[in-house]
């Protein structure tokens, strides 16, 4: 029954409620200070309720359309945590757009709905509208300033999220017309009983990964990065670059390795595209990092550029037989420590350009003395995100590179570890300009609680993970449990 | 009875970092004395080690103190620790200089508690690398030594810091991005991560040409010993990084080229090595003799000592890859000397740019008269360097050179080491010349109100002449110890 | 599968034949002599019914009208949905009346937000 199934959905409904409390609230309550409660206590109420589902490991629900397996469930939880974290790190960034506050939260709780529903769907409608409903909810988000950046960033991110929603739209038609179905699952058997690819459903698989390559930021569907991550509220930057990114590695891992994971001779075809974007992908972003002096448009390339690494994974996934596990599990783990590490360099960001407004590299000078909590902490996920220990970043690129190597693409991670050394340039150069050179003025930057606390998380969690990474890699490891394979 | 030792050594200096951050607004002194503290109790562990070290011939071959814990089941990686013969010098070597890079920047001023935090980091992640016993953690504390230093030479450092740094930096992580591909690909060969498993394994791949593979753990190695082609961040990094980062750049963060090419390149792939050997010998000579040629030439005194490091390392390649038990013996006794040798050489330039401010050979003269300790010190460290009998520097280059030129296990290594030779007599040349330049001719007057070496200072540099002469006056009590580590590796190679 | 598709094809059919089929019919009365083919002034132009247009086209309307639209699109959903669960009243039951509530409370806070918002006032 349709109503028993609602139990599968309950995070989602508990966020939606929140979302809408959060409208109403803000109509009524002039202390502004209680939405982002409201928010923080709507997502961990989402959370407890995605914990109460864990272990019911492979079902699908409402005929098909979501499944709740563990793979679904651990990302419900990433996009949970990371909501989190950018409500908290907005508390002061809101001050901004002192009249929208509720709509903010609540939009941006709206767009973790839809998110939250990809990385669960298993059908190819269901993985649309719920794509929409988070791309929707982002547009606005990313002209939320209304400044002349922010409603232009807005509107590219519309005009071609629209184009690549149309492409993905396309090539789902042409899967559906070719194997009768919408179902990963159901598109799936249809692969197990023929044995050559016709040419059409090759270009559907190839339109469909163009579709999520817009969202998951590779080339050559990147153009729009750098301009909406640059000229969105910083908050949505990050949640952007690591919510949103996270979501579309999930859905498009999923709609691989169910619905074009079999037989052999399928998703071979795949990886070989997957290896080549990938190279392509973290040579492009690490290149023309090297030249922003803008921070956000940095963090936008190097966001880029990680997309490369994740991307090593998929196409090491896509050249396993069977779909190596350890392989998928790399990808998770590396999705995981990306977010944390993205997320509180992100929180830093926004503390520091709360405090001197400006997002240019060059005002970031001195640091080091005017906040050496901020620029220590920023300083750690640069060095994550570099690749060098003790962080989380080495042992996310080990794990990922070594499964790579483990199916014969050694070619695609020499140029992934020359990448990692191109990008210490950027990296260390915002290092660099913490710590030597001299302030331009003696003021302290100081932060707000909330902030303090995301980035000890963030902090502590990297940190944890670079050194004692077994457990975590225990949790990846029973994510990579997937409905229907 | 498992005391972990070797993770106390490790971890000492972490515990360390972790009370001086977490104090809120210590003095200097405080953090000064917490920092000696932790890198002393460090070292005397390891020499307690050294003491407990098993000499017996049923240990040859068998690591010591081993710990092993799983650290991420996921790739088999583990938290596996373990000293043999070949690493237990270069664990004490460290453990010294922790001490004494300690206590050469006694008179720091400058952000006294991140400075001190970034010196004991940078003693715990080499002695990791010395300890490892898993690929991935070797791997790991490789790259952490990193962080540390890039920002001792670009916030601490002098002249063109940020240059230096930069290229340090940019240098290393070249070599070990190589690195981390050639041990996945040898995990993927092998399937296990396990150093001691991996020795003397008998290895055959259809995936890459062993050749590769050895070239592409090799090279991150040659940057940091560096060898020839490769050794121009070194200068630099050197010239500019502050007197204690020199100290343990020079003295043991070299020394981790030598150990992971006997550790890793030559046990695993012992065949590979023997027919490249002449290679890596051509370029060990040309380092000998192209880096001591380059010395001549150089007017800035720390400048001078970093081209002798290149000259001087190219011993300790040259008696790698004569793959002898007793050249490859010599190399691991030259790493030795040469860390002590050199770290004392840097910490006496320290000592002499702090008193008169200058660096220039040229501006320099006569100072014997204003500074007498400072002048034996230096004069001890500069006759060990050019291996002066009765110092640990003449036994090293000794061994080094006797064990190359008896090698046959390739053709032409009596040319090799003939044409090394004369590195010897060249670094007598530059060393007497700028010991003579320095401190001997006539004393100038604008240097008449400087001090000699203080209390402080003349403890770190005596301790440093104490090591040098002990192990040169009796060298057994290393020479047994390495004998035992290089043993099985000579055996495997069959020679 | 084809089949469902044919219904498709029939129905695009019938759309193009309509749309071509209207313009056309004026001149096949013509011919049959059912209508006179007097040409007027008035029967010239294009926009044949209705007024006049008076000025120029390019008129500034209030943006209020803006809001009254989209506040007439959340009843337009209300009617949607609400007549056909009106209709099958008895055989949806309670689940659907929870269901609806849910559908209304919803549209609610739309409502409830236009108006805190001042969307209802005409200033």
């Amino acid at each position: 029954m349709l109503i028993d199934e609602m139990k599968y959905i309950t995070p989602e409904i508990s966020l939606l409620c929140f979302a809408l409390l959060i409208v109403v609230v803000d109509l009524f309550v002039t202390r502004k200070g209680v939405l982002p409660i409201l928010s923080v206590i709507g997502a961990l109420v989402a959370a407890f309720f995605t914990v109460g589902l864990w272990g019911n490991g492979g079902i699908s629900a409402f005929n098909n359309m979501i499944a709740i397996d563990q793979f679904g469930l651990f990302f419900k939880l990433l996009i949970l945590a990371s909501l989190v974290l950018v409500v908290m790190a907005s508390n002061k960034y809101v001050l901004k757009f002192e009249k929208f506050q509720g709509e903010y939260y609540a939009v941006l709780m709206l767009s973790a709905i839809g998110l939250m529903l990809l990385v669960s769907a298993v059908n190819l409608i269901t993985i649309y509208v719920s794509l929409e409903l988070s791309s929707i909810s982002l547009y606005a988000l990313v002209s939320f300033l209304k400044d002349k950046a922010s409603s232009e960033a807005g509107l590219k991110y519309l005009i071609l999220g629209a184009v690549a929603s149309a492409i993905l739209l396309y090539g789902m038609a042409l899967t559906f017309g070719l194997t009768g179905s919408t179902g990963l699952t159901a598109i799936a058997d249809y692969f197990r009983t023929s044995s050559t690819a016709s040419p059409l459903l090759l270009t559907g698989l190839v339109l469909i990964i163009a579709g999520f390559g817009f969202k998951i930021a590779s080339v050559p569907f990147q153009l729009w990065v750098p301009d909406v991550y640059e000229g969105a509220p910083t908050p949505i930057t990050a949640y952007l670059s690591v919510a949103s990114k996270a979501a579309g590695f999930a859905v498009i891992t999923r709609i691989l390795m169910t619905a074009f994971g079999q037989p052999d001779w399928l998703h071979a075809e795949w990886a070989i595209i997957i290896a080549v974007l990938a190279a392509l992908t973290m040579t492009v972003g690490n290149v023309t990092a090297l030249v922003q002096t803008n921070i956000k448009r940095l963090f936008g390339y190097s966001s880029i550029a990680q997309a490369g690494y994740l991307m090593v994974g998929l196409a090491a996934m896509g050249m396993a037989t069977q779909g190596n596990a350890d392989i998928r599990s790399g990808i998770i783990f590396f999705l995981f420590s990306y977010t944390l590490t993205n997320l509180g360099a992100f929180i830093a960001i926004i503390a520091i350009s709360n405090k001197i407004d400006s997002d240019q590299i060059a005002d970031y000078t001195g640091m080091g003395k005017r906040s050496p909590l901020l620029a220590g902490a920023l300083t750690l996920f640069l060095v994550s995100l570099t690749g060098l220990p003790p962080t989380a970043g080495l042992i996310a690129k080990i794990y990922i590179f070594n499964g790579a190597v483990d199916q014969g693409l050694l070619w695609l991670v020499v140029i992934a570890v020359i990448n990692s050394v191109i990008s210490a340039f950027y990296y260390f150069r915002v290092v660099k300009v913490m710590w030597m050179g001299e302030p331009a003025s003696q003021d302290k930057v100081t932060s707000s609680w909330p902030e303090w606390t995301a980035l000890a998380v963030c902090c502590i969690m990297v940190v944890i993970i670079g050194v004692a990474p077994g457990a975590f890699v225990g949790l990846t490891q029973a994510a990579v449990k997937m409905f229907g394979i | 009875m498992n005391l972990n030792l070797l993770s106390w050594i490790i971890f000492l200096p972490i515990i360390g970092i972790i009370v001086i951050a977490v104090l809120p607004k210590p003095g200097q002194k405080t953090v000064k004395w917490i920092a000696l503290s932790f890198a002393l109790a460090s070292f005397l562990i390891s020499i307690a080690m050294f003491w407990m070290f098993d000499r017996s011939g049923s240990a040859i071959g068998h690591m010591q103190f081993e710990e092993k814990i799983a650290w991420i089941p996921a790739i088999n990686a583990y938290y596996h620790l373990g000293v043999d013969g070949l690493s237990i010098p270069l664990v004490i070597l460290m453990t010294f200089l922790g001490v004494v890079s300690v206590l050469v920047s006694w008179k720091i001023q400058l952000r006294p508690k991140e400075y001190f935090i970034w010196i004991l980091l940078l003693e715990s992640s080499i002695l990791g690398v010395f300890c490892s016993l898993d690929l991935i953690l070797f791997f790991l504390f490789w790259e952490l030594e990193l962080i540390p230093m890039y920002f001792l030479i670009s916030i601490w450092g002098s002249g063109r810091k940020e240059y230096a740094a930069n290229k340090y930096l940019i240098y290393t992580l070249v070599g070990s991005s190589f690195m981390l591909a050639g041990i996945l690909s040898t995990y993927f060969i092998t399937h296990t991560f396990d150093l001691t498993a991996l020795a003397g394994i008998s290895i055959t791949s259809s995936f890459i040409p062993l050749t590769v593979l050895f070239f592409l753990l090799i090279v991150g190695f040659a940057i940091k010993l560096p060898v020839f082609p490769l050794h121009t961040w070194l200068p630099d990094a050197h010239t500019n990084a502050p007197t204690a980062a020199s100290v343990i750049l020079a003295g043991a963060l070299l020394k981790m080229g030598g150990y992971g090419m006997i550790r890793l390149c030559v046990s695993m792939l012992p065949q590979i090595a023997v027919q490249y050997a002449p290679v890596m010998c051509t370029l060990a000579v040309i380092g000998v003799v192209y880096g001591a040629a380059v010395t001549m030439r150089q007017t800035d005194l720390k400048r001078l000592i970093a081209y002798s490091s290149v000259s001087h390392m190219g011993y300790v390649l040259l008696g790698i890859f004569a793959l002898n038990q007793v050249s490859l013996a010599g190399a691991s006794l030259q790493m030795f000397s040469h860390g002590v040798i050199t770290g004392l050489l840097f910490a006496m330039v320290g000592l002499v740019y702090d008193k008169t401010h200058t660096r220039d050979l040229n501006n320099l003269s006569g100072l014997a008269r204003q500074m007498p300790i400072i002048v034996v010190v230096f004069s001890i460290a500069g006759l060990a360097s050019l291996g002066l009998p009765g110092t640990v520097g003449f036994i090293a280059e000794f061994i080094t050179f006797a064990g190359s030129f008896a090698s046959i296990t390739i053709a032409g290594m009596k040319i090799f080491t003939l044409i090394a030779v004369t590195g010897v007599v060249v670094t007598a040349g530059y060393m007497l010349w700028m010991l003579q330049r320095v401190f001997y001719g006539y004393p100038l007057d604008k240097y008449n109100g400087v001090k000699d070496a203080d209390a402080v200072e003349m403890i770190s540099t005596f301790s440093f002449v104490a090591v040098i002469m002990a192990v040169g006056i009796y060298p057994a009590v290393l020479t047994n110890v390495i004998n035992m580590g290089v043993a099985p590796i000579a055996r495997l190679i069959g020679m | 599968m084809l089949e469902q598709f044919g219904y498709v094809g029939i129905f695009l059919l019938i759309a193009t034949g309509f749309t071509v089929l209207i313009p056309l019919l004026p001149k096949l009365f013509k011919l049959m002599g059912l209508i006179p083919g007097k040409k007027t002034a008035a029967k010239l132009v294009q926009y044949e019914c209705g007024m006049q247009t008076i000025g120029k086209t390019w008129v500034q309307f209030n943006f209020r009208y803006y809001y009254f639209a989209v506040l007439f699109v959340l009843l337009d959903m209300l009617t949607i949905f609400l007549y056909p669960w009106a209709v099958n009243i008895k055989d949806l039951g309670v689940g659907g009346l929870v269901a609806v509530g849910i559908f209304l409370v919803i549209l609610a806070v739309g409502y409830i937000y236009a108006w805190r918002k001042g969307a209802l006032q005409w200033k």
